[in-house]
């Protein structure tokens, strides 16, 4: 099938078959291999992207049901001439990624949660963020990045 | 700002890791994300039995499925003549064959019994479903501790691969003597290491050369392992190990799928073949660990001296034996390691590694020492009731001290630590144990929920040195690693080191070390690993070792570099060599603060100016150093922590953890807090929540991760971590890291739910239904 994915701006056409998963039409038809596939069930959430605004798991959903829906990915949170979003900034940081397996997922979740609610606290943090497993960094550096982003972000915005 | 300011050392601080911004922009290069020209995907055929004879292997239909180019099965002629045979010199250890893909019978439920190449992974799983297989099946055996009906290895009838008993002094008359015995019969629960990136790789071959992406923690052993296997000049085969997505043991093996992966490749030059594992494969046909049982003796003097201990163990060592660590690593860890940090004389172990028909057993982090942990600290649990005494008392009564050090423990591993006191008084005072008590008391006289205070010491055996090797008796011996420390002509560093990462920023790790033996700023030193054509040798990422191992061959290498740099120098600009000093690149007389000559210039002058080399130099600035700790170092932790249980549902809630442990000087200090959190998340996981679970029949009943539950940020809490520094006795004085965490959590989670109920916890995982059945008792 015929299908029109917009991603990080970016309009593509691709020839799909109807059983392709998104996450399959991101990294093996347009080589966005910054989305990544952790257990093609939809619990680990690495494949975590934003469909529409919304997080959705790219393993999940066939990109035909992506068709002319604006998707975002990991390659598109940093700025065009590399400047990296407060949210990686505040992941490098604070060390909330070690092997960087699960860190688009992460980064997708968080990235929607502080779109959401600009200030919360780190129990809200880590309700929002339990549907991302990670096996590397036990969690609290994640929660420090996320906490940390977002007190950048609102003091960059008062100030 | 002076120039020392200017230059600090690069270790002690946490610079900016040098993965990060790949791996946070999304252009991580993982084994799974690589494609090739002409590259075909591979699907594997798995077992649906747990045990049977394959009586009939069907492939017709699966040809005829549109994109297929080729169906192999273990009887074909690429795969037969192969078998991977875990080989060990100790006495009575039973060597078996394991095939890339099955022969003649299956052994496990998800054992690859044929491989199907396809022009994508879709198709190439159309053909795996058209694969038709017939079994008739044998009586399985699941559990490690019962007669087989039927056993897995016609070789060994009764599935036992390897049994060892360690002695020392005289345990039944030191027991005969003490004034207390405590008995304690305990199971520990399968788990595995589920790295977010299940197993991948990518296997070409073409001009008699092999080239394998593989995401291993152990690229030279694989090449080793391979060269042997496929018959194969070591030299023509390429182990590339690039960003790989977690490992923690479950890929410091060679598997089945791999070598059928090159084989297959071998059979179709030029077509590089792809297998990415799915999580549901992983499950099912990683390696899994700590399906153990221990019945355990232990006797106490009236002062709490611990006099002696029996103990026997059973390890569930699955369908095969590992390759090419052998069914006795986690046995032989858990004689070995059993005794933990507390001094003890008189001491027997029988160990038993048990085939099973299921999922083969392998290192997990902290191989077997969860569970030791979990049976030693039960045993000072034990022994505080039925002496009446506080169980951190007792405890600390019998930890090896810094007096003691070295000590020879049981099992005649030396001891280098003594670090154990000091990390529990330091988690003691942190956790502020005084108020807990009181507020465990508080609940019990005005109600509330239950609350239970949990304590595990431990020692880690790191950075083995070739005393100490990793699976002793094995056809090879665990215990240097090598780096070259490379000036380019520009002056800027490139570092081959025999490290891999995965996960643990040994990058960045390694360029810290590298940066301060020579005398050059961080951001000066790249490094180059994970690829066995760039660096001579490196065992890879098990036992803790690489930070102790690999930094101390990086520490070496740059300080020989250093050497050669400042000779040039000083013969260059007529200066005696011993007043030259390297820092920031520049070099400095001393005294002076304003440099002699440049390192770029020195550099150039070594690779571009042959005329202006002075007589007696060599072209270039590079060197390479081999780095062996020979015993390797021990590091000490302790953890402690408050649980309280909700008796209507069972639920655990922990109200606070601690951990301090002694890694030794530190070089990155957030990246080792990293480790300790990230481990420690690991050990909750497996104390509370995950449990691989086989029914009678050997059917995986836990083979998603809807089954399979791995804790999220929802469930691990804050962790307060601490630490006591004590250098090792190595270049760097580093203490491995990387596994310590996993090893207390057990004994905690276990301790304090016993302490909360007055009960003992003998099985893992403490799900809420097994405390919900505590609290009815």
């Amino acid at each position: 099938m015929k299908i029109t994915l917009t991603v990080n701006g970016e309009r593509h056409r691709v020839d799909v078959e109807p059983r392709r998963t998104l996450s399959d039409a991101l990294r093996e038809d347009l080589g966005l291999t910054g989305t990544h596939v952790g257990c093609e069930h939809g619990v680990c959430g690495a494949c975590t992207v934003l469909v529409d605004g919304l997080p959705a798991r790219a393993c999940l959903m066939f990109a035909v049901q992506a068709d002319d829906a604006e998707v975002a990915t990991v390659e598109g949170l940093a700025a065009d001439d590399g400047t990296l979003h407060p949210l990686q900034e505040a992941f490098s940081r604070c060390h909330g990624l070690q092997c960087g397996a699960c860190t688009p997922g992460m980064l997708m979740t968080a990235a929607h949660l502080l779109e959401t609610d600009p200030d919360p606290g780190r129990e809200r943090i880590r309700a929002e963020m339990a549907g991302n497993i990670c096996r590397c960094t036990g969690y609290v550096g994640i929660v420090d990045a996320v906490e940390d982003a977002a007190r950048r972000s609102r003091s960059e915005a008062t100030s | 700002m002076t120039p020392d300011d200017q230059h600090a050392p690069a270790s002690g601080t946490s610079v900016r890791r040098k993965e990060d911004v790949r791996l946070l922009t999304g252009r991580g290069r993982f084994v799974s994300d690589l494609a090739l020209p002409r590259m075909r995907h591979v699907a594997f055929v798995r077992s649906p039995v747990a045990h049977g004879r394959i009586t009939g292997v069907d492939v017709a239909e699966a040809l005829e499925v549109d994109g297929v180019s080729a169906v192999f099965t273990g009887e074909h002629p690429a795969i037969a003549p192969v078998a991977l045979r875990a080989q060990s010199a100790l006495p009575g250890y039973v060597e078996t064959d394991q095939p890339p893909l099955a022969r003649g019978k299956v052994r496990f439920a998800g054992e690859a019994v044929a491989a199907v190449v396809a022009a994508d992974r879709y198709l190439a799983e159309d053909g795996a479903e058209a694969v038709v297989v017939d079994y008739d099946p044998l009586p399985p055996t699941v559990c490690a501790w019962v007669e087989p009906e039927h056993p897995v290895h016609d070789e060994a009838p009764d599935n036992v691969l390897l049994s060892r008993t360690f002695r020392a002094g005289d345990a039944d008359a030191a027991l005969a003597e003490a004034h207390v015995v405590v008995d304690r019969e305990l199971t520990t629960n399968r788990h595995g290491g589920n790295p977010i990136e299940c197993r991948a790789g990518v296997a070409r071959y073409e001009d008699r050369r092999l080239t394998f992406w593989s995401g291993t923690q152990v690229p030279y052993i694989v090449r080793t392992q391979l060269a042997e296997l496929l018959d194969l000049p070591e030299g023509n085969i390429r182990v590339i190990a690039p960003d790989v997505g977690g490992g923690f043991g479950v890929k410091a093996v060679l598997y089945p799928e791999d070598v059928a992966l090159c084989l297959m490749a071998m059979a179709m030059p030029g077509v590089p073949l792809k297998w990415v594992e799915d999580r549901v494969e992983h499950l099912l046909a990683a390696t899994h660990a700590r399906d153990h049982r221990y019945v355990l003796r232990a006797g106490f003097a009236a002062d709490g001296e611990l006099l002696a201990v029996s103990a026997d163990a059973w390890c569930n060592a699955g369908a095969y034996s590992v390759y090419p660590w052998t069914a006795g690593i986690e046995p032989l860890m858990a004689g070995g390691l059993l005794t933990g940090p507390y001094k003890l004389a008189h001491y027997t172990c029988t160990v038993r590694g048990v085939a099973t028909n299921t999922s083969p057993s392998g290192p997990y982090r902290g191989v077997a020492r969860p569970s030791t942990v979990f049976a030693m600290e039960a045993l000072m649990d034990s022994g505080a009731r039925a002496l009446g005494m506080d169980p951190i008392a007792l405890r600390r009564r019998n930890l090896i001290l810094p007096a003691d050090v070295p000590y020879r423990m049981p099992s005649r591993l030396v001891d280098d630590s003594g670090a154990y006191e000091a990390c529990l008084d330091k988690a003691v005072a942190t956790f502020d144990l005084d108020r807990w008590r009181a507020e465990q008391t508080r609940r019990r006289v005005e109600g509330g929920r239950p609350l239970g205070i949990g304590v595990g010491v431990y020692n880690e055996l790191t950075g083995l040195g070739r005393a100490a090797s990793a699976g002793p008796r094995m056809a090879f011996r665990t215990g240097h690693d090598a780096c070259t420390v490379r000036i380019n002509p520009d002056g800027a560093v490139t570092v081959f080191s025999g490290v891999t990462s995965q996960g643990q920023g040994l990058e960045t790790t390694m360029a810290q070390v590298v940066a301060d033996a020579l005398g050059v700023d961080y951001d000066d030193v790249e490094v180059r690993y994970g690829d066995t054509d760039s660096s001579l040798w490196g065992f890879g990422a098990f036992s803790s070792r690489q930070a102790v191992i690999s930094g101390g061959a990086a520490h070496l290498a740059g300080e020989h570099v250093r050497g050669q740099v400042l000779a040039l120098a000083a013969a260059l600009k007529e200066a005696p060599v011993e007043e030259l000093d390297l820092r920031g690149g520049q070099i400095h007389m001393a005294g002076q603060e304003k440099p002699i000559i440049s390192l770029a210039e020195v550099a150039r002058v070594a690779y571009l100016q042959s005329d202006r080399l002075p007589e007696g130099f060599e072209p270039g600035l590079e060197g390479t150093r081999f780095y062996d700790p020979i015993r390797g170092a021990f590091a000490a932790g302790a953890q402690i922590a408050a649980l309280e249980i909700d008796p209507a549902t069972g639920e655990i809630g922990i109200l606070d953890w601690v951990c301090v442990e002694d890694a030794g000087r530190i070089v990155h200090p957030v990246i080792v807090d990293g480790q300790i959190a990230g481990s420690i998340a690991q050990g909750i996981g497996g104390a509370m929540y995950e449990h691989l679970v086989y029914d009678d029949a050997g059917n995986l009943s836990t083979g998603t991760l809807l089954d399979y539950l791995m804790p999220t940020a929802g469930e691990i809490p804050e962790l307060r971590i601490g630490h006591v520094s004590t250098p090792a006795a190595n270049p760097t004085g580093v203490r491995g890291v990387g596994e310590g965490g996993t090893l207390a959590p057990n004994a905690v989670v276990a301790g304090a739910v016993a302490d909360a109920l007055g009960v003992e916890v003998d099985d893992l995982p403490v799900t809420p239904a097994r405390v919900w059945e505590l609290v009815q008792r």
